[in-house]
Parts: C-alpha cells; sequence; structure tokens
C-alpha cells in the first residue's frame, strides 16, 4: 500500500501499481473487509487500524534491512532473533536505540511519502549513484551532526568513493565533500535517483 | 577582531597574514581548545585579533563550538570576520547564517576566490552582501590579496562609518511564528538572559534542544517554565515535520543557505575533474591507497629522523664544546662546587637533553606534519584507516595522534584534539602512550637491534601493536559512552604555503616548550639532587627484589630505569655509563636486554608525556595511566622473562 497525501484517482493507482484496476478493486474490497480502509462519500481513506499496519510494515522492512543486512550473517541473526513482539525493547535491547531515537525514527516513517520499499543505506549506493536523503535512523547526536553537515531530508547526495571491508564513503554533499564512517553512512536512508552524470 | 568560520576555507593562512610573528598560541582558559591570538597596527589602531576555531555550526556538539559562541556573546568582539570559501557557498553560508543570528557585527571575507574561478564558479559579491546586509570583500588570503581592503572595511565598521542591515533570517511560516512567540515569552520572563544572548537566538537554540541554553534558562527564575512552553512547541514542529526538532531548523536555515547561494552563483565554465580530484582518487583508492600511504609515512618518518640525527650532533657540539663549558665556567667563580655539579647535571643536562634529544625531532616531525595538514592528505589517511580504527573504538581520524607518538608523545597527546568527544580523546591518549616513541625507539634498537638482532627488535615493535591492539579493545569495553562515527570534510588538496607551515610549525614548537620544559627541568633537578645526596641508593635497594627476583635484571639496572622517568633515552645512556662499558653484552644477557627494553618501552611515560597528558586530560587521569602502565610492565616484564627462559 502506498501512502501521499493526495487523492488519486483509481484509474491512476492502478498504473503506478502497476496492476489492473479489476485486481485494484478487488483489493481495496480485501481491505475494506480488513477494515483497513474505510469507505465514504465515494473515497477510500486508510482507517487507523491501516495506518498502523502501515506502520508496522514499515518498521520491519527498515529493521530487516537496516538491522540484519540482507547477507547470510543478517538472515542468520534475524532468525536467531525470531518474532519480535515488543518492537520498543527490542529496539532498546538488541539494536542500542533510546526511546527517544525510536520516537524519531517512529515520526519520520509515519510521515514518509511513498514506498518504504524505495528506501535503501547510503552504503547501498555504488560509485557514482545519486540518493535523496529521505531520514537519518540512529541516535539524537549522529541525526542532529549529519543535518549540520547537510545531510537534512530531501538534500542530494552523490557517492563519489566507498572504501573496501566496510570503509567509510565519500559523499558529495551541497558541493562539499565528506567522508561517512561505514556505521554512520549505512543510518542514513536514500531513495535512488538514477545514475549519476 | 574575530575571525569566525568552517575549517579548511584558509582562516588560519589569513590570520597569518594580519599578525605575522606577532602571535600568541595557548589555550582557552580551562580549556583543551587552541587559541590564537595576534595584533596588527592599522590606520592608527592597535587590533587584537583572535582566531576562533574552525567550527561547521554553533550548536553543542563540541567544545569549540561552545568556545566560539560564548566568546561572540559574551565577550562582544568590535568585529567578526566571517571567512567564507568562495567554492563552497551554501554550506559556508549555513555558518553565516548562525551568526547572522546571533546579532554580531559581522564583515565576510570571502576567500579562495582564486580557486573557485579555477573551478569556473564567480560569485556577484554585491549581490550577495545586499542579501546579506553585510558588507563582503574578496579575499585570496595565501598571497594577501584582498587584505587591505579587509582591513579597512573593518576599520570603517568599527567606527560606526558602515552602517550595518544584517538578515534577519526568516524561517518557514509556522517555524517562524513559534520562534516569534518563544522569543516574546523568553524577553518577558527572562530579562536577565536577554542581557548576554539576544532573546530570538536563545528561542532558535531551545527548539534546537541546545542542553548549554537549556542548562542556563533551567537556572534562572521562570526558567522551568519556559523550558516546559518550548518543549511543547518542539513536539508541535515534530509531530507537524516528522522529524526531529533540530533537523527542521537545520533543514530550513540550509533552505535560506541555498537559495541565496544559487541567486548569487554563476557557473562560468562547467567542473572539469582537475588533477587535485585525479591525486584524490588515488590517494583514497582501495588498492593504490594504502601503498601510498605506507610510503608517505614511511618518507616522513626518514625525514624526520634524518634531519633530527643531523640536529642533534650539531647541538650536541654546540652545547658541549661550547656553552656548557663557558657556563660552568661562569658559575664556579660564584657558587661551590657541590652547587655547580648540582645546577651542571641537574638543571643543565636537563636542558640539554630536551633540547638535544627532543627538539631535533619534534621540529621536523612538526614541519611535515603541517605540509599534510595544509596540503590536505590527512583527511585522506584518515579515511583508510577508519574501518582499522572501528576495532579499538576509534575512528579514522585518531590516526593523526597515533602516528604522530611515534614521534613524541607529548605533540600526540595534544594532537588527541582531533577528535571530538572526551571519551575518544581520552582513549586515545590512553592507547598512544604505549606506542613507542624516538626515545624509546633509541632504547630498541640501540640494546635489542643491536645486540641480540634485528628480528628481536622487530619482534618487540609487532609485540607493542598486539598490545596496543588489546588494550585499545579493553579500553574502549570499559569506558562508558557511545562511540562516534566518522564525519570529516574531504578538503581537495592544495599546495601547502611555506610561510603557513613554518609558523604554525614554530608556534607549536613554542607550545612545546612551554609544556615539556619546565617538566623536564623539576625532573632533572630532584633526580641529581638524589643522586648527589646519596638517596637514590635507598630507593634502587627497595627496587631489588622487583628488579632481581621477578624481572630477572642486575642491580644496576634501577638507576637507569629510574632516570628513564625523565627521559626514555637515559635508560640507555645511564645504562652504558654505570656498566662502565659499551659492550653491554658483558653486562646483561640476551633476554635481559629484551625484558628490559620491554619495561622501558612501557612503563611509565616520560615526565613530558605526563605532563601533557595532565593538561589534556586532567592530573587523576595521567596519574592513573602512569600506574596502569607500570604495573602492566612490571607483569609483562616478568612473564617474558619466564617465557624466554623456557625458549632457551
Amino acid at each position: 500500500m502506498e501512502v501521499q497525501n493526495r487523492t488519486a484517482k483509481l484509474s491512476e493507482m492502478a498504473t503506478e501499481l502497476n496492476c489492473s484496476v479489476g485486481e485494484l478493486t478487488r483489493a481495496l474490497e480485501f481491505a475494506i473487509d480488513e477494515g483497513l480502509v474505510e469507505r465514504s462519500d465515494g473515497t477510500l481513506t486508510l482507517t487507523d487500524k491501516g495506518r498502523m499496519q502501515l506502520q508496522e510494515h514499515r518498521e520491519r522492512y527498515i529493521h530487516d534491512r537496516h538491522g540484519h543486512g540482507l547477507g547470510f550473517t543478517g538472515r542468520l541473526t534475524k532468525i536467531l532473533e525470531g518474532t519480535v513482539r515488543d518492537w520498543r525493547t527490542h529496539w532498546r535491547a538488541k539494536h542500542g536505540f533510546d526511546d527517544s531515537s525510536v520516537d524519531d525514527f517512529y515520526r519520520g516513517i509515519r510521515n514518509l511519502e511513498g514506498h518504504v520499499e524505495d528506501t535503501q543505506n547510503l552504503t547501498s549506493l555504488q560509485q557514482g549513484e545519486k540518493g535523496v536523503v529521505v531520514f537519518a535512523f540512529g541516535g539524537r547526536g549522529l541525526v542532529r551532526r549529519l543535518a549540520e553537515m547537510g545531510l537534512t531530508p530531501g538534500t542530494e547526495v552523490t557517492v563519489v568513493r566507498s572504501a573496501p571491508l566496510r570503509g567509510p564513503i565519500e559523499v558529495s554533499v551541497r558541493g562539499v565533500f565528506l567522508a561517512l564512517g561505514y556505521g554512520v553512512a549505512s543510518k542514513v536512508f536514500v531513495t535512488r535517483v538514477g545514475r549519476g552524470g | 577582531m574575530a575571525l569566525a568560520g568552517n575549517a579548511n576555507v584558509g582562516k588560519s593562512a589569513l590570520f597569518n597574514q594580519l599578525t605575522g610573528l606577532n602571535q600568541i598560541i595557548g589555550n582557552w582558559p580551562g580549556k583543551t581548545v587552541e587559541r590564537a591570538e595576534g595584533t596588527l597596527h592599522f590606520a592608527g589602531y592597535r587590533i587584537n585579533i583572535l582566531d576562533l576555531p574552525g567550527i561547521y555550526s554553533l550548536s553543542t556538539f563540541s567544545m569549540e563550538e561552545i568556545v566560539a559562541r560564548d566568546y561572540i556573546a559574551i565577550e562582544r568582539p568590535d568585529v567578526i570576520v566571517n571567512v567564507v570559501d568562495a567554492s563552497a557557498l551554501e554550506r559556508n553560508l549555513y555558518f553565516t547564517l548562525q551568526l547572522l543570528e546571533l546579532e554580531a557585527p559581522i564583515v565576510m571575507a570571502l576567500n579562495q576566490v582564486d580557486y573557485a574561478a579555477r573551478k569556473g564558479v564567480k560569485i556577484q559579491t554585491e549581490e550577495l552582501s545586499r542579501s546579506l546586509g553585510i558588507p563582503i570583500v574578496e579575499t585570496v588570503a595565501i598571497s594577501g590579496t584582498g587584505v587591505n581592503e579587509l582591513l579597512s572595511t573593518v576599520v570603517e565598521v568599527a567606527e560606526g562609518k558602515i552602517p550595518l542591515n544584517p538578515l534577519k533570517v526568516r524561517y518557514g511560516r509556522e517555524v517562524e511564528e513559534n520562534i516569534e512567540r518563544l522569543e516574546r515569552t523568553v524577553k518577558e520572563m527572562l530579562p536577565g538572559i536577554c542581557q548576554q544572548y539576544p532573546a530570538r537566538w536563545i528561542a532558535i537554540k531551545l527548539l534546537e534542544r541546545d542542553d548549554n541554553i537549556a542548562e542556563k534558562v533551567r537556572a534562572e527564575e521562570n526558567g522551568a517554565t519556559l523550558l516546559a512552553l518550548a518543549d511543547v512547541i518542539i513536539e508541535q514542529i515534530e509531530q507537524l515535520h516528522g522529524e526531529p526538532s533540530p533537523v527542521v531548523m537545520a533543514s530550513e536555515r540550509y533552505a535560506i543557505a541555498s537559495s541565496i547561494a544559487r541567486n548569487v552563483t554563476n557557473v562560468v565554465t562547467p567542473p572539469q575533474v582537475t588533477l587535485a580530484d585525479k591525486l584524490s582518487s588515488v590517494t583514497t583508492h582501495k588498492i593504490v591507497g594504502y601503498p601510498i600511504l605506507v610510503g608517505v609515512v614511511a618518507l616522513m618518518f626518514t625525514v624526520v629522523f634524518v634531519a633530527g640525527d643531523f640536529l642533534i650532533g650539531l647541538l650536541e657540539s654546540l652545547f658541549e664544546e661550547t656553552l656548557i663549558p663557558a657556563i660552568t665556567g661562569i658559575l664556579a667563580q660564584a657558587l661551590s662546587e657541590t652547587a655547580v655539579e648540582l645546577i651542571n647535571k641537574g638543571l643543565l643536562s636537563g636542558v640539554v637533553a630536551g633540547v638535544t634529544v627532543a627538539l631535533p625531532y619534534i621540529v621536523p616531525f612538526y614541519i611535515v606534519l603541517a605540509l599534510l595538514e595544509d596540503s590536505g592528505y590527512l583527511p585522506r589517511a584518515a579515511f583508510l584507516m577508519d574501518h582499522f580504527l572501528h576495532k579499538i573504538g576509534l575512528h579514522g581520524k585518531a590516526f593523526i595522534p597515533l602516528l604522530l607518538g611515534y614521534g613524541c608523545s607529548v605533540p600526540a597527546c595534544v594532537g588527541c584534539r582531533v577528535m571530538e568527544t572526551d571519551r575518544e580523546r581520552f582513549l586515545a591518549g590512553f592507547v598512544l602512550v604505549l606506542i613507542p616513541c624516538a626515545a624509546r625507539t633509541v632504547v630498541i634498537l640501540g640494546l635489542v637491534g643491536r645486540y641480540v638482532g634485528i628480528h628481536a627488535a622487530l619482534a618487540l615493535y609487532l609485540f607493542d601493536l598486539v598490545l596496543v591492539f588489546v588494550l585499545g579493545r579493553l579500553a574502549f569495553k570499559v569506558f562508558p559512552g557511545e562511540p562516534v562515527g566518522l564525519i570529516m570534510e574531504m578538503p581537495p588538496y592544495r599546495m601547502p604555503s611555506s610561510k603557513n607551515v613554518l609558523k604554525k610549525s614554530w608556534g607549536r614548537t613554542k607550545e612545546f616548550i612551554y609544556v615539556a620544559f619546565p617538566i623536564i627541568i623539576v625532573g632533572s633537578l630532584t633526580l641529581e639532587f638524589l643522586r648527589l645526596s646519596g638517596l637514590i641508593w635507598p630507593i634502587v635497594n627497595s627496587m631489588a627484589p622487583l628488579l632481581t627476583g621477578w624481572l630477572g635484571l642486575p642491580l644496576l639496572t634501577g638507576v637507569p630505569i629510574i632516570f628513564g622517568i625523565l627521559r626514555k633515552e637515559l635508560t640507555l645512556i645511564l645504562l652504558t655509563e654505570l656498566a662502565g662499558t659499551v659492550e653491554l653484552s658483558r653486562v646483561l644477557s640476551p633476554i635481559q636486554m629484551i625484558v628490559f627494553a620491554l619495561v622501558a618501552m612501557i612503563y611509565v611515560p616520560c615526565v613530558a608525556t605526563i605532563g601533557a597528558l595532565a593538561r589534556e586530560f586532567g592530573w587523576k587521569r595521567a596519574v592513573a595511566v602512569s600506574i596502569l602502565d607500570v604495573l602492566l610492565a612490571l607483569f609483562l616484564g616478568g612473564v617474558a622473562y619466564r617465557f624466554l627462559l623456557l625458549l632457551a
């Protein structure tokens, strides 16, 4: 599901989701039955339950990509973690994020525009690729420092080079070159813009 | 007049242009932040110039930022010169806007216009001046262009001849409404604090969750109420924007900086890949970069040691053949023989040791370091080393103080200031005192290398690296706190200016002398007194069980080890003297030599280093580190002794 702060026609949505209007209608009927979407005055909007589901989906997605990575060890640690029931405690205990950072994170993904699947770690961008900063998930001090150095939401970032073996990456942002440690860069989430040039 | 601006914009080049040799480099009182001051006479005025640390923001992340903003707000210099890099206008303007928010009288020095021109960027200075409401002077600090004009403008501003009409930085609508609301409340409730800082600035800082200002507000009457209101507003802002409040403020400020910058920047020619860019690629390359780094470091050490040895030769003959006999001759006419000997061996030899042993290595080291700094290579080295340094809880920038440690621990301790937080700095300091400095290298090579073999010497070096790594990791676990990741600017490569390099090196050498010499002299006098009065022998005898029993060393090593606290080379020098022979293999067995060198390498840092540690981190920590190192050295020495016996 996607959330954009505007109303759209069914046909528009169908094109964007790359399915037929028929499939879309069936999915929406299902969503209404599940209580995720409600119909009023001919328009469909997300219910609170729907919003919560979206939130959880986004949280889970970021957790799986950021907290554990996609490699073998990532998958292994995730399996060992099992199902997470209490997310807040989980973030604090297993990933070291204090409550205020988690608050900031929740707020960030609540207001996220577009698909969470479009976001990726800065570290996953290749040399020469550009991205637009969506948010940074980390301790408050770090997020703030990144913002002060120019990495604010909506800023375009170009990857100049990455060092081997989880070394730092060099990026160009606002006309200046910055070196970011791997740990720092992996906390910055961007949407890819397309090959640089 | 104060110079304020980002790092790497040419601020110190400008400072050097203005102050020439009339510079005093010290510290801000009670803080480990460098303070550079100078004076200049111009147009009948005597201008005191203060070079504030290069910072990116006026928040509270580092001591440098707090020192700078308190100076600007509370001590109110007559004029602030905001040094701005013309080739990175947007990012620099972010800082300018913050200065404007502090409502300080500003003149901008738009520096490095030559470099910007080479990159095909032309700034419409008139338009920028109008947008910001402050006078702007184009400068090329390295060559001195525009400096006179800058000074006349500064004087005219100070005289009131140029009216300042600084831009009132206005944020997006509802953030702006909130700021104004909070500002009004600040003025009403806390008139006292408005004497120090502008009310609007306080409001903005509170909304940015600035801890330093929050503390100051809390201490005032009505402070708690104000903070509560600020919290409510912060909550509103965060709900609306979906980002933490400080990020919202930073974003909006950058938006303003961005639009101003875009308005006045003309890209005359499209940016081309310059030689500097290519050099940057090569030196940070994942494969080629590392050999280059090793090469640069090797070259650095070669230069330092060759220059150092040459200087030592010069100075030693100067002292021994000319100065000392002359001085003792003069003194002998006035004082008793013992007094002369005390002064000779105590005071003079301390001075001689400092001058002939420390300085010959330190001065070339500083010069090479300044060259590397000004050329822009150091961030590349930090980039390559970041990952490895993470293993001991530090990040790339720590490479610099650790590297310095191979020369001398004293400047290395000061070099720890490149790290941003207290915890990082102390961790780096703790680790680097274990690194064998030039003095310890002399002992290792001169004793083990010469008599046992080069392999044993190399093994000791390797062992030391392992030790540094292991202890670094342990310390990392022990010290509470979050490790800080690397966020570092990569400035473009530039030709270093020899004037700048020499000035910087001279300033740092002076500082080293002020720190190290008094301690060396005091230590030297004390030891000489102990020797002359005969008190040294009871002390050595009390060490006997440890020395011979645990470490397996002959008793005569006691004196060199004690004197080694003063200067590590003395361990070898005195050993030779006491043994009465240069053929040390007659006095010590190979195993004993290795144990001796090991202990000398690790046990207490020399007094100058303890002094530097105390200055940077406080006496408690300095003493703690010293005691720990002694215990570590004793422990490892004993273990090594038994281990080597088993091997033999």
